[in-house]
């Protein structure tokens, strides 16, 4: 039984090309390239010019839909980013967009890199622009018009980790410079807790709310150009979130750190983040907000 | 030892490129034929800064969606460069005038202008009315954005819209007067 | 047996050298062989991969797409856990400056209806608008150097280009001087043009 095992493993294993020979016709040769630039916006090579993974076992009537993802493998740093073409039967795939990535990654091609956690928009790790809009995969329904193709980037405007993973480092560090926490020189007045009325806890409604998943701020033209020092729309409602929060006492501070040319009036009211948000919240509200604040002081 | 076990063996060595590792040959199997190389932590932070300077930049303005937010606003900052670019050159010129042998002065401008035909004088009314209206409407919208108004989605939406419109009916009106 | 052994494991750690992350690189390189069903669409969309490697740099290379402002090299300063460096406020150039661009622009509203709405202007109100209109394009123009031309991407066009539009907004201001006081003003200008 087990030699009839091992002669059918013999038999299916039909390349007989072990994985090392096949490596020596590999063109990039990474050794030499480590340490060297390369040109972070080559193009990418359309997805004409790749070739398409197709739905593993297609059966009658099903809705065939096509999906054109962003490939870049960080172990071929100096190759062109490419779109890779998979075909999913929608009848076997989940609603979201997420399900159809996963059943990419565990039918099609295991090789498919990206972020996911929660399946449920509560953790932002499936940032990514879907049909040309920033949301999170989980919270987007595949359209269901089989004739339309769909495409899905990383976020725009990032370093790409690989496939369809951003690099965030900076974003999370801008989030780290506005002091994303309470600051108070003096005790609670009841000694016991720092009350608030409703009124002011109101006012942190739709601020709180965001799970900075990036959406917004790599959906802003004007954070594209200048993301290395325009904090770009999360960060700055945030930032918001604290100045109008009636219990921290470094308003002044907060406000002063924003006042220069590059830290928030890079915003130029373009609202694309409000228009992107995938939790329905308004970034350039609260950005006018912090530009009315701070107006004539 | 039996003979069929030896050949299993000898089998299953031959079968497996992963040495004499048993890995079941399922669809999906990974197998980490690689040896490992010991790499100080100390390393990480050098090794990192190298893979950061390779990345590529994802897509941006080729893939994000039109959507009036967004093209309105690049479309406000090119009619207003337009704008403000003619009146530079336009007063750039006119003071090089009296030196280059122009004439930049409005009498003779409005006999230049005159002698154009009717189309021409629509195109180029066309070509100045479109931009400052559009310019016009959609800043006042901004200044109506900068006192906090107006920014539920839905809103923003059909401002942007009533701004084209607005100023594709004015700049006509304009062009035909 | 133990011998071959050896020379394999030789022979696999010669090969996966190159690559100092050797073990993604290989397992997918045995995903294409050992998955027999997913192999077709996996090896061809691979086979990018056995191209030589002077025509993939070529190709690379002779592309003539040459992006505006490109973006560098990704660098980041600092660790991980550092926030990034937080400039020092000068209002001049935050918020006063936006304060005022704002009164500038909300200025020129009424003066662009006025023309419309009485057929002409009286010439102070001409020459407000005139130094309005220069102010704003000004403001305008510096936003536009802001946002495209970073001063720590490119310090010296970005001087240069802030210099060029300063002598520009001067004389453009003299020149308006001289067409009000000489000519007929800007917006009669306009539309005796208009009119023409």
């Amino acid at each position: 039984m087990a030699t009839t095992r091992a002669l059918a493993r013999l038999a299916v294993r039909r390349t007989a090309v072990p994985a090392m020979w096949t490596r020596s016709f590999a063109t990039v040769d990474p050794i030499t390239k480590v340490g060297e630039t390369i040109n972070p916006s080559r193009p990418v090579v359309p997805e004409s010019k790749t070739s398409t993974a197709k739905e593993p076992i297609p059966e009658k009537g099903s809705k065939i839909k096509t999906f054109h993802i962003y490939r870049w493998n960080p172990d071929e740093p100096t190759s062109k980013p490419r779109m890779q073409t998979y075909t999913l039967d929608l009848n076997k795939t989940g609603p979201m967009m997420l399900d159809a990535l996963i059943r990419i990654k565990n039918e099609v091609d295991p090789t498919l890199t990206f972020r996911r956690s929660c399946r449920e928009g509560i953790c932002g790790s499936c940032a990514m622009n879907i049909d040309g809009v920033n949301t999170l995969a989980c919270l987007c329904r595949i359209p269901t018009d089989t004739s339309k193709e769909s495409r899905i980037y990383p976020l725009p405007h990032t370093y790409v980790v690989k496939d369809l993973v951003p690099d965030l480092t900076l974003f999370y560090k801008q989030y780290r410079s506005i002091k994303p926490y309470l600051q108070r020189n003096t005790p609670p007045p009841d000694g016991r807790e720092n009350r608030q009325s409703k009124a002011e806890r109101k006012k942190l409604d739709g601020l709180y709310e965001c799970i900075l998943c990036a959406c917004c701020s790599t959906s802003c033209p004007s954070y594209w150009w200048n993301q290395e020092e325009y904090l770009g729309p999360a960060v700055l409602l945030q930032s918001y979130r604290w100045i109008a929060d009636s219990r921290d006492e470094k308003t002044a501070e907060r406000q002063d750190a924003l006042n220069n040319t590059m830290s928030l009036y890079r915003c130029h009211t373009i609202l694309n983040c409000s228009r992107t948000c995938p939790k329905g919240l308004n970034p350039a509200l609260a950005i006018a907000e912090i530009k009315k604040s701070m107006a004539f002081t | 030892m039996s003979a069929q076990r030896v050949l299993h063996l000898t089998l299953r060595r031959a079968t497996t490129p992963g040495l004499t590792k048993f890995a079941p040959a399922g669809r999906f199997m990974q197998q980490r034929l690689a040896a490992t190389e010991h790499i100080p932590q100390s390393n990480a932070e050098s090794i990192l800064v190298k893979q950061r300077l390779q990345r590529p930049v994802s897509p941006h303005l080729s893939i994000y969606r039109p959507q009036i937010t967004w093209y309105a606003s690049s479309f406000h900052r090119i009619t207003g460069l337009l704008l403000s670019g003619g009146l530079y050159i336009f007063g750039i010129a006119y003071l090089a005038a009296p030196v280059t042998g122009w004439h930049l002065e409005t009498p003779s401008l409005v006999a230049a202008f005159g002698s154009l035909p009717f189309a021409a004088k629509v195109a180029a009314k066309m070509t100045m009315a479109f931009p400052f209206t559009f310019h016009s409407f959609n800043g006042v919208r901004h200044l109506v954005w900068d006192l906090g108004l107006g920014y539920a989605t839905k809103t923003v939406i059909r401002t942007g819209w009533t701004v084209v419109g607005l100023s594709v009916l004015s700049s006509l009106y304009l062009a035909l007067v | 047996m133990a011998s071959m052994a050896r020379l394999t494991l030789l022979r696999q750690a010669c090969s996966a050298a190159p690559t100092k992350r050797m073990a993604s690189s290989i397992a997918r390189s045995t995903i294409n062989h050992a998955s027999p069903l997913s192999r077709q669409p996996l090896q061809s969309a691979f086979v990018r991969d056995t191209l030589p490697g002077a025509s993939r740099i070529a190709t690379f290379h002779t592309t003539s797409r040459r992006p505006i402002l490109p973006p560098l090299p990704q660098k980041v300063q600092g660790t991980l856990n550092d926030p990034t460096i937080v400039p020092d406020p000068s209002p001049a150039h935050g918020s006063y400056h936006w304060s005022f661009e704002r009164l500038v622009s909300a200025g020129l509203v009424p003066l662009t209806i006025a023309p419309f709405a009485a057929g002409s202007l009286n010439p102070l109100m001409d020459a407000t608008l005139c130094a309005l209109l220069l102010v704003h394009s000004h403001v305008g123009f510096q936003s536009s150097i802001i946002d495209y031309f970073p001063v720590n991407r490119v310090p010296a066009v970005r001087s240069l280009l802030m210099w060029i539009l300063r002598i520009a907004t001067i004389t453009v201001g003299v020149s308006l001087y001289e067409f009000e006081t000489n000519d007929v003003g800007i917006t009669e200008a306009i539309k005796r043009i208009w009119h023409a």
